[in-house]
């Protein structure tokens, strides 16, 4: 099985790969996600909401840069 | 596109008539602040509510302004505007008009742990970090010492400017002589934290805040007693949630930290009541005689 | 009858029409942000006008029904699910005991309402069952929902499916959007050049932006250079502490416009220029994170036209549902 899944940001804001500048990324291309993974934080009206994957696969690409801003249902990241 | 709306592009002369949108006006009296403006501010927007004007929802008091909010279903904007410039002018003698307010007796301990803590945490956002606010304070006023800064601010009460920022902020302008007011630069970059009932200073006006929350005024001390209460169980609260009424006069008093632990056990147990006194207040009286008027006060509010 | 929070959202929030009384205690109104939707979603259960509704910000909570009841969800564009399945939005529907009603992710808009019959019914505070999360005032506790909440909903209400508005009068929230300003309050305060400058200039919209105000991004404004004032401090962009009328734009700093909103701090020490005429805070409270805004120089009588065209739209609105039901 190789079904290609996204991961999209459910709201616009400010997203985030670390869930602090000291840490490593949640998760790197190759890592293995689970349903439920986080895979990112979205900032926005200085609320901090954890992304979750949807299925199980790894990581493909990570298509947003750390603290990049992003809008409502564009991709960030895909799973196979 | 400023001509064609009608729109200021000089500073006002005078009393400068604004709309805030089709549902405020906003009335400034003066783009400077000073007692003799607040108090003409406070004479308006009393006689305003007594006027009970239709189309008026609410009068809200600020320090060198006023602004109403209001139906423009039921009066035009460009009517009430008209309305309340004639108010003004029928209002020119205001200092000598009489305010029925109240002096409080607010308990305030300085220098207390609380704000201590809070005033070393962010040091960093501070424009002189080596000092603590108090410190700073005193000697950007010229005080020779903190116990002689703390003096000054216990010395006359506060008249209650305004109120707002967030729910029931009471903002003091000491009555005071021009040359006599203490004022303050705010934080350089605002706190992300301030203890609830902190006491505090900004520009020329003291605060207290009511809840936690983020803030740039100097903290100085610590009140023992709330001055807002969702719940309304306390004797005070009883009529608001806010305890600050406009116009109220809160006579700051150095306690130490005994009066501080008994006046926080009767507000848990429920029995605290601020001591305060109602008074007739007429401006003149004070312009006249400041120092007078003010032991006056005190003195109806403590006993002889 | 009770909702049952699943998932609660990002910020999913009880309001109504909000408080007319308090803002001279620093007390705002709040309120739904979005008054259109607000009272097409009453409309549509057949709830009074005034009925406590849910307004859900940027991400739909997951509700579970106790029991059978009506309702509609209004307001931004995002799917709308009844048991997984996609119904319409702007319409009634009926639930029965243990649905869940979900929402995929948002394509334009910001704030969802979800109305059920009966009003959600918590306690007013001060005449409104409006949230104030910033002091923890009013709604449910004060705060925005969590999972677990049991949400009260007015007892014997059975309202009316199957009403709709028609999709002719359902207001489109892609694309920028433009909210009409009278100019004033200290707008002196900003060089002429400048001030026209802030009309022609396409903001955008922070994601420091929520029902205390909405931050912009995207231009410059020069003050008028003098000397400050007695009690305004040394900031160009201050003034003497002044109330911010709802709707009205501050400029700290001279580089991030701030418009005021339903939560607004209700005064404070930045210059204002300026005012979004009230049927015009709907429009800004459905602009999101990113969305690009304009602002539009109007007179009074300007902003008192558009508030009767406000009006007339959402009669209509409620003659059609009416007629459809």
């Amino acid at each position: 099985m190789s079904e290609e899944k996204t991961v999209a940001a459910p709201f616009p804001g400010v997203f985030y790969r670390r869930p602090d500048p000291e840490s490593p990324p949640f998760v790197n291309v190759g890592d293995v996600v689970e349903a439920g993974t986080v895979v990112g934080l979205i900032e926005v009206m200085k609320m901090f909401q954890e992304i979750q994957a949807g299925a199980s696969g790894h990581v493909t690409a990570v298509l947003v840069e750390n603290e990049q801003a992003v809008d409502a249902g564009q991709t960030l990241l895909t799973v196979e | 596109m400023t001509a064609r709306l009608g729109v200021l592009t000089e500073p006002p002369r005078g009393t400068h008539y604004t709309f805030g949108g089709d549902e405020w006006i906003v009335v400034q009296l003066s783009e400077a602040m000073s007692l003799d403006v607040n108090l003409k501010a406070q004479v308006l927007t009393r006689a305003l509510a007594e006027k009970a004007l239709p189309g008026i929802v609410e009068i809200c008091l600020s320090n060198a302004s006023y602004m109403v909010r209001i139906d423009p279903d039921v009066v035009r904007p460009t009517v009430l505007v008209e309305q309340l410039r004639e108010l003004e002018a029928a209002h020119s003698d205001f200092r000598s008009i009489t305010l029925r307010t109240r002096i409080v007796d607010v308990p305030v301990l300085f220098e207390d742990e609380w704000t201590a803590a809070t005033v070393q945490r962010f040091r960093d956002r501070h424009q002189r970090p080596d000092l603590t606010d108090l410190e700073f304070a005193a000697e950007l006023n010229g005080y020779g010492s903190t116990d002689e800064f703390i003096d000054a601010m216990v010395s006359a009460p506060a008249l209650v400017s305004m109120i707002g920022f967030v729910p029931t902020v009471p903002w003091g302008y000491q009555l005071v002589p021009e040359e006599r007011q203490i004022e303050v630069p705010k934080y350089v970059r605002p706190r992300t934290f301030t203890p609830e009932r902190a006491f505090a200073w900004g520009g020329a006006f003291s605060a207290i805040y009511p809840v936690d929350g983020a803030g740039g005024y100097q903290l100085f001390g610590m009140c023992p007693a709330p001055i807002v209460q969702p719940e309304q169980s306390l004797h005070d609260f009883r009529e608001s949630f806010s305890f600050p009424r406009p116009g109220d006069l809160f006579n700051y008093r150095r306690i130490e930290r005994e009066e501080f632990d008994e006046i926080r056990a009767r507000v848990t147990e429920g029995s605290f009541r601020y001591r305060l006194a109602e008074l007739d207040f007429t401006p003149a009286e004070w312009f006249a005689r400041p120092d007078e008027t003010v032991a006056a006060m005190q003195e109806l509010l403590y006993g002889a | 009858m009770a909702l049952e929070i699943l998932r609660p959202g990002l910020m999913t929030t009880v309001q109504d029409e909000g408080r007319t009384q308090g803002y001279a205690l620093g007390m705002p109104p709040s309120g739904a942000m979005d008054r259109f939707s607000y009272h097409v979603a009453n409309a549509l259960v057949g709830n009074p006008s005034g009925a406590a509704v849910l307004e859900c910000t940027y991400l739909g909570p997951e509700i579970g029904f106790s029991q059978a009841t009506t309702f509609a969800v209004t307001g931004a564009d995002l799917p709308v699910h009844l048991n997984g399945k996609e119904i319409q939005p702007w319409a009634s529907h009926r639930a029965e005991a243990g649905d869940v009603l979900g929402f995929g992710f948002l394509r334009s808009g910001a704030r969802a309402y979800i109305a059920v019959a009966g009003g959600i019914d918590v306690e007013p505070v001060m005449g409104s069952r409006s949230t104030y999360t910033l002091c923890g005032m009013g709604g449910f506790q004060g705060r925005a929902l969590r999972a677990g909440d049991l949400l009260p909903v007015g007892a014997d209400a059975t309202g009316t499916p199957g009403r709709s508005l028609p999709a002719a009068l359902v207001p489109d929230f892609a694309g920028p959007a433009e909210l009409r300003v009278v100019v004033g309050l200290a707008s002196y305060r900003v060089t002429p050049d400048s001030l026209a400058a802030f009309f022609e200039t396409e903001w955008q919209v922070t994601p420091d932006a929520n029902r205390v105000g909405y931050r912009y991004r995207g231009g410059l404004v020069e003050w008028v250079p003098r000397t400050q004032p007695r009690g305004a401090g040394s900031d160009p962009a201050n003034v003497v502490d002044i109330g911010y009328p709802i709707g009205s734009i501050q400029i700290p700093g001279g580089t991030e416009p701030i418009a005021l909103l339903n939560d607004a701090v209700t005064g404070g020490g930045y210059a204002t220029i300026g005012t979004i005429i009230s049927s015009d805070i709907q429009v800004a409270g459905q602009t999101k994170t990113g969305d690009v805004t304009r602002f539009c120089p109007v007179s009074i009588d300007a902003a008192l036209g558009a508030r009767q065209e406000a009006r007339a739209r959402l009669a209509k609105a409620r003659e059609a549902i009416e007629a459809r039901s």
